[in-house]
């Protein structure tokens, strides 16, 4: 059943989540890790579009019933949904910026949770183990896809070899989860035509609804990112494919040029708060610099 | 092409002029970026790439005898600049400060002279965020350089350093020697800053977002509008080296005030060229004695209030950054991108103001100075005693004829005034947007005297520069200052 709970507050968002970032973007890494700073892969982490890539994954991951079971029954995202998203984005730049090292006790942390994460939807009825590769490859491969878009609408757009390679580099990252890495998609219209064959087994489940309507509007956002925050929900809206739009009941019109533009410019506002974040342009200058070595060489 | 085709054959008739195959290859250097792009611009490339030729040619004819030795000390004051971060192509340049960032480092950079006013987090993001902006790369710059003067910087230059001195807002200042022998600092933009910025700062609506959490104060439309407009003047250059030259101008010989000459052959939309000054820094100052520290605090003092109600212009960017110190008082007066000029219309209300509350002392004329000036809400339901308690913290440096030290505690009192919103005044308290800058800047002044504890009696130094008084001179600058307001053959305004 869903619960009428509450979710928390989502205070702190920024602060905790440019923590766990910086905390993921090692300060001498033992080697260049498992994508390496002249990866497509670190292009697309250091995107602007990002945080719309981020949010549009979620909103598409939410719509598969079991994965979005497995988060509502079992993890902490009600009593702290900031806690849960900053874990994500420490993951993330953990796995992307840290040595291979710290990439792999990572996933194998996050490995060792979804063991437990077992139970049944209350909606479909079905079983689920959130260490089911197919699971696992789902929530995977909605978040390439959604680094392709969201750069492609609010950031660089990447060309189309550099989005293959981008898509065949990230099978890394699932095969780092547990998905096997001859399961993954290796090209973009691989992965389009999967993500076309899995829409039959969606649906917009209660749980989903509401923990999406949350994510767009956070209740207690910090005050000055509350603003650009409604900017920036346009756009992961008008970024989700329109039968996602559909599922959710958020019909949105195209963007105009010059409101795609204006979202970009809320994102580089985000930007700028989160630099002002302790440790984060540091961080920002180790991956800068790192990059700039790699295009040299 | 007409157009272009008349450029070709001015510029064959120069290249008859001038001799030697450095010369010639310039030109045809600049004779490829005609056939590459026609027009006007095209035409305005070469003519700057053509006076820089001309330099060339008078090379080594007057050569100043100190700017050898400028052009050397001028580096030893390098700021820590981040090269290894440097910004090598113009897309670096999006990056870092497309999408609203430029134009929040901006904001944040005339935001600091009010700290007191924002939030320690925002202050924290914007303060970060100019320490963000790496410099360009040497080929980025060079590049913009020969994108504007038509020339590579080695030869619109005799010598140029190809390693920046300072950051500038939204570029970066490199010392380089004119072919005439002047010691010149260069000014040189980001490429594509202006135009993005141009495009962020149509974003009112985030702008004014933006500014209601960083200034938390009742005049937001008005201060949106102003700084906006403030901002586009800055992107191009030629405007800030025109505003330079008049300052120039204006204070020529002044005894203690002194203002670089900007050499307008080598100067345009994104570059511009004037005298290289040496002198200490702000910073500097504090191993100083207090009596030289009184006497930079007198001429800054001088230079703003005389700008103001003789210039009729108000140099806006009190940044510490701005000044150079040469002792005994004189000051190097750096920056001239933030530009308030002023009509009598508008400079009127100010002069009514100080002259009702501290020279004539009639409260009730100065609240109607203050309501027709748009100050104060008519009819506000507030005694006249209220109002001038509320306003007087701004005007007590001239209130009475004593010396005062303006201490850091006073300078951020005054801060805390302006931007207290629980006062029962301040409802009804409202800046024309006309003096948005003005306010801010002066709140900067009161900060920058404050950091250097700087004492006078400022009365006496108003009271020369007060246009209802003119009082003779109260001190040795004044003094020094009238010889030099007696010698100038006319008294012009900037404005």
């Amino acid at each position: 059943m869903v619960t009428a709970e509450a979710y928390a507050a989502a205070a702190g968002l920024v602060e905790r989540s440019a923590a766990a970032y910086v905390s993921g973007v090692p300060e001498e890494p033992a080697d260049a890790g498992f994508f390496g700073p002249g990866s497509v892969t670190w292009r697309v982490s250091t995107d602007l579009g990002r945080p719309v890539a981020g949010l549009r994954a979620l909103m598409l991951q939410a719509l598969h019933p079991l994965a979005m079971a497995g988060v509502d029954q079992h993890s902490n995202w009600r009593e702290d949904p900031v806690g849960r998203l900053a874990a994500t984005s420490g993951y993330l730049a953990t796995i992307t910026f840290g040595d291979r090292a710290a990439a792999e006790r990572a996933a194998a942390r996050v490995r060792r949770i979804h063991e437990h994460i077992t139970g049944t939807d209350t909606i479909t009825g079905q079983r689920y183990e959130a260490s089911d590769p197919a699971l696992l490859l789902w929530v995977h491969a909605t978040l390439v896809e959604s680094g392709v878009v969201a750069a492609g609408m609010f950031g660089t757009p990447l060309s189309a070899p550099d989005a293959d390679r981008y898509v065949a580099e990230m099978v890394a990252a699932a095969d780092l989860v547990g998905v096997p890495a001859g399961q993954v998609p290796g090209s973009l219209s691989d992965l389009e035509s999967y993500l076309t064959a899995s829409r039959s087994g969606l649906r917009c489940t209660p749980a989903a609804a509401e923990s999406m309507a949350y994510l767009l509007d956070p209740p207690g956002l910090d005050e000055d990112i509350a603003e650009i925050w409604a900017d920036i929900r346009e756009g992961v809206v008008a970024a989700l494919p329109s039968w996602a739009q559909d599922m959710y009941d958020y019909p949105a019109a195209p963007l105009t040029p010059a409101r795609q533009t204006e979202i970009r410019q809320a994102l580089g506002v985000l930007d700028a708060v989160f630099l002002g974040e302790p440790g984060m342009l540091e961080a920002r200058q180790r991956i800068t610099l790192r990059m700039r070595a790699a295009r040299q060489a | 092409m007409k157009r272009a085709g008349a450029a070709h054959l001015r510029a064959a008739r120069r290249r008859r002029a001038f001799a030697g195959a450095t010369i010639a290859a310039a030109v045809a250097a600049a004779l490829i970026l005609i056939r590459r792009r026609s027009g006007g611009r095209a035409r305005l490339r070469l003519r700057r790439g053509i006076a820089a030729l001309r330099l060339a040619a008078r090379g080594g004819a007057r050569y100043a005898s100190n700017a050898p030795r400028m052009f050397a000390a001028a580096g030893e004051n390098r700021e820590r600049l981040r090269t290894d971060l440097a910004l090598q192509t113009a897309e670096d340049v999006a990056v870092t400060l497309g999408a609203m960032k430029g134009v929040l480092m901006k904001l944040g950079q005339m935001a600091s002279y009010v700290d007191d006013g924002l939030s320690p987090a925002v202050r924290r993001t914007l303060s970060r965020l100019q320490d963000s902006v790496p410099p360009m790369s040497p080929e980025l710059a060079a590049g913009v350089i020969a994108e504007e003067l038509g020339l590579p910087p080695e030869r619109a230059f005799a010598r140029w350093d190809p390693e920046p001195i300072a950051a500038a807002s939204i570029g970066q200042v490199h010392r380089a020697m004119t072919h005439d022998g002047r010691a010149v600092a260069v000014k040189v933009q980001y490429p594509g800053i202006a135009e993005s910025m141009a495009a962020d700062l149509d974003n009112v609506a985030l702008l004014r977002r933006m500014l209601k959490v960083t200034v938390p104060s009742q005049d937001v439309d008005a201060l949106v509008t102003e700084l906006r407009d403030r901002v586009l003047e800055e992107l191009d250059y030629r405007r800030e080296a025109e505003n330079q030259r008049l300052f120039a101008a204006y204070y020529a010989g002044h005894p203690t005030i002194r203002v670089p000459v900007i050499v307008g052959e080598l100067s345009a939309r994104r570059v511009v060229t004037s005298e290289l000054s040496t002198g200490a820094r702000f910073a500097a100052l504090a191993g100083w004695s207090q009596a030289e520290r009184n006497l930079a605090g007198e001429t800054i003092y001088r230079f703003v209030f005389r700008s103001l109600y003789d210039a009729h212009a108000f140099n806006g960017d009190p940044h510490p950054g701005n000044y150079l110190f040469h002792g005994d008082g004189r000051v190097t007066f750096l920056d001239y991108g933030l530009v308030k000029r002023f009509s009598d219309v508008e400079l009127g209300p100010l002069i009514h103001m100080v002259r009702n509350l501290c020279v004539d002392n009639d409260p009730e004329a100065f609240r109607r100075a203050m309501e027709e000036a748009g100050f104060l809400v008519r009819g506000a339901p507030l005694s006249t005693e209220v109002i001038v308690d509320h306003m007087a913290v701004f005007y007590q440096l001239v209130r009475e004829s004593a010396p005062l030290t303006v201490t850091p505690d006073y300078a951020s009192a005054v801060v805390r005034r302006f931007f207290d919103l629980r006062s029962p005044v301040a409802a009804y308290v409202a800046i024309p947007r006309s003096y948005v800058i003005l306010q801010r800047i002066n709140l900067g002044l009161f900060a920058l005297l404050g950091e250097l504890n700087a004492t006078a009696n400022w009365r006496e130094i108003a009271e020369e520069i007060w246009p209802f008084i003119r009082a003779p001179a109260s001190t040795p600058i004044g003094e020094a200052e009238a010889a030099w307001r007696a010698s100038r053959a006319a008294t012009g305004s900037l404005a």
